[in-house]
């Protein structure tokens, strides 16, 4: 019993860093109308910079480093809106889609020329979870579900009290009429990216502390969170939420019943069979933000 | 000049597996990310017959029907969703095909993968059957070219621009979208199967790890570098990419620096993608000039 | 179109422009080396131990008076690039002898090829059991997995642990090494709580450490490479699984301590080994920090010192430069050689034996298990 439990909790704390990033990619669709394969490699880059800022020669403790590695994602999160994307929004689809497949190719490279394919670490020793009714959390996990739980309760605040906020769901309902109504375009569209960004590196780092980093960290977690955005309706905030921990839960589960090389396999299909019986999404229609 | 005639097939079978793909991206208009899993299907199932003791040829033709299926297998839910949707839908999909490649060892003998595939048994083994299996790949190359060029002014090429252009009026027009879109899908697939089983007896080993996310940027950028929706972009893409790749293999690098290179070429591909979309989205060669020159 | 032209006309420059051929005044022999990709940083170190025992060889005169040569021809680190590399060996030079390729799924690649057009390959870094089936061209001097997977299974029964759960990493290595430890410990009275394999590459094994959890075993033979084996360490430890880890040599390295930590003390694996008291060892150590000072023995250097050495002895003993008189030759000289790594005979599949010892980590370090 306390083996599914465990497999629950785990889930759980997945599904919490899934939201994260679902955030940050349905943001982006529900403003801009597209899916943005790069984001993947803002959780990359989130990560890795954090990395470069604690290493010599630099050295800054994890906590402190964070910040100028966050900041560094952001930008690199508004230079792809910058050079790339917005030059394409008025032009084909596919166009916009290829060029996003590029900047997550280019990008993942880059991190590769930089510090080579192989495993790195924050080089955190190794501690005992904490053991409760037979279930075993570490710290680095419960400081990932509760930074979670604190970036989605201020984004719920920013998007519900504020007027930025205000304009930003006016923007992703109808994107015409918003400009007609004379919302800021230019504020919300950098907010949205700083937004992304923000959410996908920050949730990179938690993921790369509790885990290890890789270059191909960000694509196969691109994958997964879009995963949790179709299931809570692209566009759909609240539903990213709920999404990411049903597929957390849903692969950390599966794995009791499947070889674990099927793990990734859980939430392919789920994503598969989610396209096709309810392509609005299960806690969310497909447009506007709720 | 044997070594030649390695990178030529090389360039032929990319050539197939781009114009492939380029009756579903270009002509059809639809968004297929996913499409290095039929070149997977078509490749294992060719293989898998051919070290059965299979005839080569019966292989091949297994290998396009098996993969045509998979395609409409594909269709029946995937086409339901449009553009980025669909582009998903299949990128998972491919992942989906390489996690079965990798796990049912009892099948595809998971990563270790298959080695001593067969050639054709008039094409001969070794280096000695070179020159033949360029014949044959050439041979092959030429058919699907003819044959893309044929369906893109046949009137089924003709309705399938029309629903790329817009779906709409395709359907006011009295078209069918859903069965155009299936049949555009398996006739891509099929060809890609072919692609996959050409690989497959040429190079005589194939392991999971051959049809990645990897292979679908190259074979992308191989029709979008020449031109999407034309005869000639593909091949001429693939042609490129290919060559480009293997003239890496003849600059002198330093032993030290010889782990930058996979990285750097990389980023030559992404950056590659984000150019041609940002100033010449139509590729090297553009559909529209193309047809007024026409 | 025009800047299209261009770009093929550049290419097509570039090919042309290609490195002069093999002389016949020198004996030249292809290698297949990854030079640049994931397996670059240990490329590196395979080329300089070859070269220094090139060194040497033409120090004493090469074979018969001519100089040898090592072609090096980089592989991407990939199988398909190994197919290109060799393809290019085989077919622009012709050479009789070519090195294979590092990591089994590359060297299995390229076996058919050299075998169907008989010509000798030799490995010095492969060990998926497989490669003993490639046919009567091909070579290695690195010990088979087989042998290997039975030093484990005999590990875990001397050690007395009868139910273990075995997991092993997801590629030709971890799987084939797995069968073998199988076969023999089923063999000897042992028994499986759980088998499963864990992919290559992953950051997150704790489905995995969950499932050997749940069976609660006294000791787990993991089978698996240096960073998923100091994950799955690490986060066992932290979901609090005390357990036996008993690993392979894949494994051994300063590595798995410095990213598992405190989570790796106590493991034991076996490795193969050679002893480092003979005098050819000492006489290749002094040798390598003459030629390269202050540089550590790269991973697997001895075996590629020895490949190259024996090699150019069969050379010296071939009746003539054809495949097939070298391979005559190579068997013959193969007998009761003693490189740096030991006893190099070739058995009749074209693999050698080997000594396996026992390795632990033992306050951060990694030492010979007693």
């Amino acid at each position: 019993m306390a083996y599914y439990a465990q497999l629950v909790l785990n889930g759980v704390i997945a599904g919490s860093i899934y939201a994260l990033f679902a955030v940050g990619l349905t943001l982006v669709y529900g403003v801009f109308r597209f899916i943005n394969f790069a984001h993947g490699e803002l959780i990359a880059w989130g990560a890795y910079l954090v990395l470069l800022f604690a290493l010599p020669p630099i050295s800054l403790p994890l906590y402190l480093a964070l910040i100028p590695a966050i900041a560094g994602t952001v930008l690199i999160g508004v230079a792809q809106d910058r050079f790339v994307y917005r030059h394409l929004l008025q032009g084909h689809r596919i166009t916009l889609l290829i060029a996003s497949i590029g900047v997550s190719y280019f990008l993942r490279n880059t991190l590769r020329l930089i510090w080579g394919s192989d495993l790195m670490t924050y080089g955190i020793r190794p501690v005992r979870g904490i053991q409760f009714a037979g279930l075993s959390i570490t710290p680095t996990q419960l400081l990932m579900a509760g930074t979670a739980v604190l970036f989605l309760v201020i984004l719920f605040v920013l998007l519900t009290r504020t007027l930025l906020g205000k304009s930003l769901r006016a923007v992703a309902d109808n994107m015409e009429l918003a400009a007609v109504m004379g919302v800021p375009m230019q504020r919300v569209r950098v907010t949205v990216w700083v937004l992304a960004a923000l959410f996908a590196g920050v949730g990179g780092f938690l993921l790369a502390l509790d885990t290890n980093l890789e270059p191909a960290m960000g694509m196969t977690n691109m994958i997964k969170s879009f995963a949790a955005v179709l299931l809570g309706g692209a566009g759909n905030v609240w539903g990213a939420l709920l999404g990411g921990l049903f597929i957390g839960m849903a692969e950390n589960i599966g794995v009791a019943f499947f070889s674990p090389g099927y793990k990734d396999f859980i939430s392919f299909a789920l994503i598969f069979l989610l396209l096709i019986l309810r392509p609005q999404g299960i806690f969310g229609v497909l447009t506007g933000m709720r | 000049m044997d070594y030649l005639l390695h990178i030529l097939i090389v360039a032929l079978i990319y050539a197939v597996f781009a114009m492939s793909l380029n009756l579903e991206l270009g002509y059809a208009g639809l968004y297929n990310f996913g499409h290095v899993a039929f070149f997977g299907i078509g490749a294992y199932t060719s293989a898998l017959l051919s070290l059965a003791g299979l005839p080569v040829p019966l292989g091949m033709a297994c290998a396009m029907v098996a993969a045509g299926m998979a395609g409409a297998l594909l269709c029946v839910p995937a086409l339901r969703l449009t553009g980025d949707f669909f582009g998903i839908a299949t990128l998972v999909f491919a992942e989906m095909v390489r996690l079965f490649f990798l796990n049912e060892r009892w099948l595809t003998k998971g990563p270790m993968g298959l080695p001593g595939i067969p050639r054709p048994s008039w094409v001969g083994t070794g280096i000695a059957a070179m020159p033949m299996f360029l014949v044959l790949c050439l041979l092959l190359t030429v058919s699907v070219f003819l044959l893309v060029r044929w369906v893109a002014v046949s009137p089924f090429g003709r309705a399938l621009k029309v629903v790329r252009e817009d779906e709409y009026v395709a359907q006011a027009l009295g078209k069918n979208v859903f069965s155009l879109k299936t049949r555009a899908v398996v006739a891509g697939s099929v060809l890609a199967g072919l692609a996959g089983s050409l690989w497959a007896h040429y190079i005589t080993y194939i392991s999971p790890g051959d049809f990645t996310l990897n292979e679908t940027i190259l074979v992308l950028l191989c029709v979008v570098l020449g031109g999407k929706g034309t005869n000639w972009g593909p091949v001429l893409g693939a042609f490129a990419v290919v060559f480009f790749q293997e003239a890496l293999r003849f600059l002198p690098i330093p032993a030290d620096l010889g782990r930058l290179i996979a990285p750097l070429q990389g980023m030559v591909y992404g950056l590659a993608l984000i150019l041609i979309m940002l100033q010449r989205p139509e590729g090297v060669i553009s559909e529209y000039r193309r047809s007024r020159v026409c | 179109m025009k800047k299209m032209i261009f770009l093929l006309l550049g290419l097509g420059v570039l090919f042309c422009w290609s490195p002069g051929m093999a002389e016949s005044d020198e004996i030249t022999v292809g290698a297949v080396t990854p030079l640049t990709g994931k397996l670059a940083v240990y490329g590196e170190g395979f080329q300089q131990a070859m070269l220094l025992a090139l060194d040497q060889v033409n120090a004493r005169g090469g074979i018969h008076g001519k100089p040898m040569k090592i072609a090096f021809e980089d592989n991407n680190s990939t199988s398909k690039g190994s197919v290109s590399a060799i393809q290019k060996l085989i077919t622009i030079h012709k050479f009789p002898v070519i090195f294979g390729p590092a990591a089994s799924s590359n060297f299995l690649a390229v076996c058919p090829i050299a075998q169907q057009n008989r010509v000798i390959l030799i490995g010095a870094e492969s060990a998926a059991s497989a490669i003993t089936r490639c046919g009567s061209y091909v070579f290695r001097v690195f010990p088979s997995d087989r042998l290997q997977g039975k030093g484990v299974a005999e590990l875990a029964l001397d050690l007395g642990y009868k139910e273990v759960v075995l997991t092993y990493v997801n590629n030709d290595w971890g799987v084939g090494l797995a069968d073998v430890f199988k076969e023999v410990f089923l063999k000897n009275g042992g028994r499986l709580l759980d088998e499963f394999a864990h992919d290559e590459g992953k950051t997150d094994y704790r489905s995995e450490v969950l499932r050997i959890k749940k069976n609660d075993p006294e000791a787990v033979v993991n089978l698996t490479y240096i960073k998923e084996g100091a994950t799955v360490l690490k986060q066992a430890y932290e979901n609090g699984v005390d357990v036996q880890w008993l690993m392979g040599s894949a494994s051994k390295s300063p590595k798995l301590v410095a990213l598992a930590g405190g989570a790796a003390e106590g493991v034991i694996g076996t490795y193969p080994t050679f002893s480092q008291q003979t005098p050819q060892y000492r006489a290749f150590k002094a040798a390598w920090d003459r030629k390269y000072p202050g540089k550590k023995l790269p991973i697997f250097g001895e075996y590629n010192y020895d490949m190259v050495k024996l090699t150019a002895r069969a050379l010296k003993a071939a009746e003539s430069m054809s495949p097939e008189d070298i391979r005559t030759a190579l068997m013959e000289v193969s007998k009761g050689y003693r490189g740096v790594t030991g006893d190099k005979t070739f058995d009749a599949n074209g693999d050698v034996g080997a000594a396996y010892g026992r390795w632990t980590v033992k306050q951060g370090g990694i030492t010979d298990y007693p």
